[in-house]
């Protein structure tokens, strides 16, 4: 397997757009010319090697090279767009986009990972090890349909429209998330292992939304269905009592959306 | 103690911004103002100045009060403008929007002197952190 | 000499039956409100910003008009990424040429929407637009909804022209063929002259309305969203009650509901409740944005005929992107993600939040406006603005998106130039003229 070791080599003032970061892209390219694909900064294109020092190559495809990347690239975005295979560690936090529209491969980001990440993807495993911003494996503006396919955990806190439009795959949340959680969703699991502030599932029509947690303001269209323990899917299980609920009938007349919630930890519901 | 912050527009506002009088006396009397309920603005002790602070501490502005029925406890309204603007929370829920209706902030009584629109800009924009 | 029709270039009503009487120094208006009658006092007043001017170690200097333009154009030409920030208070044709400098130059183009009615336009983009323009709501309209937005401030003539008062073809009676309810965590005026007043919590907008909703499909609210909006499920069987008792219902939203927490969300779901009672229960309604800015909607239609989007438009690859968050205003300035500015007709540095405002205080910003002002105090080169619809002529969208011609009644007062659209034409040939050199 071919490691290809980039290391920014000075502060980036205007965030720089580097969809080329792939495997996909790197695959069968020396040093120097890895150094010479573009980016964006703004309306200009530059050398990968303004801004990061290139160690290594890449394989003889984007199964065989993994990128590392040894530092904070939170002021560059798109990192890891759209690859379909391979591996990209980031030894720091990322800025948004973040494997957006990935296909497959692993990509595993070890700090923060700004909003956008896993937009749309239909495959692989996008893993962040921080916290992540707004439209988590969510649909883009005005599409219906966000996450297809692939596993997308957040061992931190996220924040707002998680899995917006989802239709398949799986977003797991160790911490805590905010608002519209699920939005639209119509297939796939999202499971919060923390609380919720607002609007879980709302406007879904389909798929599963699990939260540990509490939930501070209730989607109002929830209708109740009872309770039901230690909750399994495939390979991800989450154990204890939940409160059941189908919706979102604000939407729909017969929506199939449904909601647990932690029993213990809503009270109120 | 801690509220939501409102802001949005009162008549008279709108009536002096839009007659390009951001500097007079008079849009700073209509609108360095903090609309506080009764029953808070007895709870804060009847101040006639409060510094307002914004959710993440880093900024706040202080601004006379007014005393009315027309906010809800635990609220308080500002009109729009620059001495509310400064306690808005930035972030946006990538909408671009600020909140500007909802901001958590604090607000404790003050008997620091108003500043002119003018000062803002000067005092908290240009000289530095 | 009364001049007759000519319309306020103030607030998205457009009210286009202004009367103004202009002597040597003074201006008497009949049927401006308060708010409109301010600005018209403007053509007249004192503080009236006359001179280019340029700071020169902190203090503004006065220059000429080609020093100014001059520089000016240095700043733009010289940013690696300008945002050309729009305002509303000026013509679509100057926004037009600030957008084809934005996309000429590869920089970020945004007007206020963005710090206004922004989550609205994005509400509409995932729902959809069931709308009318005023002139149907007021022939038609027996139930007129105000959500999140005081027109008696924001848009004082709304009532009076638009929303309750007029009397139309099936509403003779005007006022008396009328309910009005308003929702509103505020006891505003509007809300004190309406039939009924849903004084809902603070940020739960969206919660109501998915509970109208639920309502409205036949079931009943979860129990918690009294305690979430402060209202009784009761009360809200009672507003859909007095929705499906109307004929035809005009909803006015306003920034309530689209800048509060939820934004396009809480949009998106009004339009969704308009959408469900026009399909499936017999009655008819229409809904709008209030839009308190002027020109604020024409930027919107502008930019969405010639570009695709309506809103913050990012040119930095030659073509337009658009993506809120991440292509807007406040969060570029937040994010220090441009490096110079160009703001017209607009204040920025008084109306975003404290991060934005000293960001665009720092950066090299020209900045084009009629009185002194926050932003003017914060620009490096200032440019006099030319009053639209008193001094020159062009086009405004009023609230309904109708476009509206308006003449002037007197001339620009300046001999450099005629419009903010000149000045704008003028300013991008210079930028083109440095940046073909360079
Ligand atoms: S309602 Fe608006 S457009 Fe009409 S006169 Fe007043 S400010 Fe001008």
């Amino acid at each position: 397997m071919a490691e290809v070791k980039l290391t920014p080599n000075k502060e980036i003032d205007l965030k720089v757009e580097a969809d080329v970061i792939t495997p996909d892209e790197f695959a069968g390219k020396g040093k120097s010319e890895i150094e010479q694909l573009l980016v964006w900064q703004g309306p200009s294109q530059y050398p990968l090697s303004d801004f990061f020092d290139v160690e290594g190559e890449g394989g003889s495809s984007a199964e065989d090279t993994t990128i590392v990347i040894n530092g904070d690239v939170s002021r560059v975005k798109l990192i890891g767009a759209k690859m379909t295979a391979g591996k990209i560690i980031v030894k720091g936090s990322t800025g948004m986009h973040v494997g957006s529209q990935m296909a497959g491969g692993e990509i595993v980001v070890e700090g923060d990972a700004d909003s956008w990440p896993g937009m749309e993807m239909t495959g692989g495993v996008l893993h962040i090890k921080g916290n992540a911003g707004d439209h988590v494996g969510s649909a883009y503006r005005g599409s219906w349909h966000g996450m297809k396919g692939g596993r997308l955990i957040i061992d931190g806190n996220a924040r707002s429209q998680i899995g917006g439009g989802m239709t398949g795959g799986e977003i797991i949340i160790g911490g805590s998330i905010e608002n519209f959680c699920g939005i639209r969703q119509t297939g796939g699991l999202i499971v919060v292992k923390g609380n919720a502030i607002r609007a879980v599932g709302a406007e879904m029509s389909g798929g599963t939304i699990v939260i540990g947690g509490n939930i501070q303001k209730f989607t109002p269209g929830m209708q109740n269905e009872g309770e039901e323990s230690d909750l399994e899917f495939e390979d991800i299980k989450c154990s204890g009592t939940f409160k059941k609920f189908r919706g979102d009938f604000a939407i729909a007349k017969n929506p199939k959306g449904i909601v647990y919630a932690g029993k213990e930890t809503n009270p109120d519901l | 103690m801690k509220f939501l912050l409102n802001t949005g527009s009162t008549i008279d506002e709108g009536r002096l911004a839009k007659g390009g009088n951001k500097y007079s006396e008079e849009y700073k009397k209509e609108c360095a103002v903090c609309w506080i309920s009764p029953e808070d603005f007895d709870l804060l002790g009847c101040p006639e100045k409060v510094k307002v602070t914004s959710t993440d501490g880093r900024y706040s502005i202080v601004v006379n009060t007014k005393c009315t029925d027309r906010v809800m406890c635990g609220n308080i309204f500002m009109p729009r403008a620059i001495w509310s603007n400064v306690v808005v929370n930035p972030w946006t829920f990538s909408t671009g929007s600020p909140l500007y209706k909802g901001s958590p902030v604090t607000v404790e009584p003050s008997d620091d002197e108003v500043l002119d629109a003018e000062d803002v800009v000067l005092k908290l924009y240009y000289g530095g952190e | 000499m009364v001049v007759k029709n000519v319309v306020c270039p103030v607030c998205g009503g457009s009210c286009e039956d202004i009367q103004v009487e202009l002597k040597d120094n003074s201006i008497t208006v009949k049927n401006a409100c308060k708010m409109g009658n301010g600005k018209f006092q403007e053509v007249v007043s004192e503080h009236r910003i006359k001179d280019p001017m340029i700071k020169k170690d902190g203090k503004f200097v006065k220059v000429s008009w080609e020093e100014a333009l001059d520089k000016a154009a240095e700043i733009l030409a010289n940013s690696r990424r300008p945002l050309l920030f729009m305002g509303s208070e000026t013509s679509c044709e100057a926004q037009e040429v600030g957008l084809h400098m934005g996309e000429y130059l590869g920089g970020v183009v945004d007007s206020n929407a963005t710090i206004c009615h922004g989550p609205t336009c994005m509400g509409i983009q995932e729902a959809g637009l069931p709308t009318s323009t005023c002139g149907v709501a007021i022939n038609r309209s027996d139930l007129n909804i105000y959500w999140g937005t005081n027109p008696l401030a924001s848009m004082p003539r709304h009532m009076s022209k638009y929303g309750l008062f007029p009397r139309g073809y099936w509403t003779k009676r005007g006022r008396f063929d009328r309910k009005v309810i308003t929702v509103d965590p505020r006891k505003t005026d509007t809300a004190v002259a309406s039939d009924l007043h849903i004084q809902l919590q603070p940020n739960s907008d969206y919660e109501l309305l998915n509970a109208l909703l639920t309502i409205l499909n036949g079931k009943t609210p979860h129990h918690s969203v009294e305690q979430v909006t402060g209202i009784a499920i009761s009360v809200m069987e009672e507003m859909v009650d007095m929705m499906l008792e109307a004929k035809f219902g005009s909803i006015n939203v306003g920034l309530g509901a689209g800048s509060s927490f939820g934004k396009h969300r809480n949009i998106e779901m009004a339009l969704n409740l308009v959408k469900e009672l026009n399909n499936n229960h017999g009655t008819k309604f229409r809904i709008g944005a209030l839009r308190g800015h002027c020109n604020v909607a024409g930027f919107n239609q502008i930019a969405t005929y010639l570009y695709g989007y309506p809103f913050a438009l990012d040119f930095a690859r030659g073509y337009a992107r658009y993506n809120p968050g991440e292509t807007s205003c406040v969060d570029l300035l937040r994010e220090k993600d441009v490096d110079a500015a160009l703001v017209l007709g607009a204040d920025l540095v008084g109306h975003t939040p404290a991060d934005s405002a000293k960001y665009l205080c720092q950066i090299p910003m020209v900045c084009i406006d009629i009185a002194p002002g926050p932003t003017p105090s914060g620009a490096d080169v200032l440019l006099p603005g030319v009053i639209d619809a008193f001094e020159c002529d062009g086009t405004f969208y009023r609230l309904d998106n109708v476009p509206v011609y308006f003449e002037p009644f007197t001339d620009s007062p300046f001999d450099f130039t005629k419009s903010n659209e000149d000045t704008m034409k003028q300013l991008f040939a210079k930028v083109k003229e440095l940046k073909e050199k360079a």
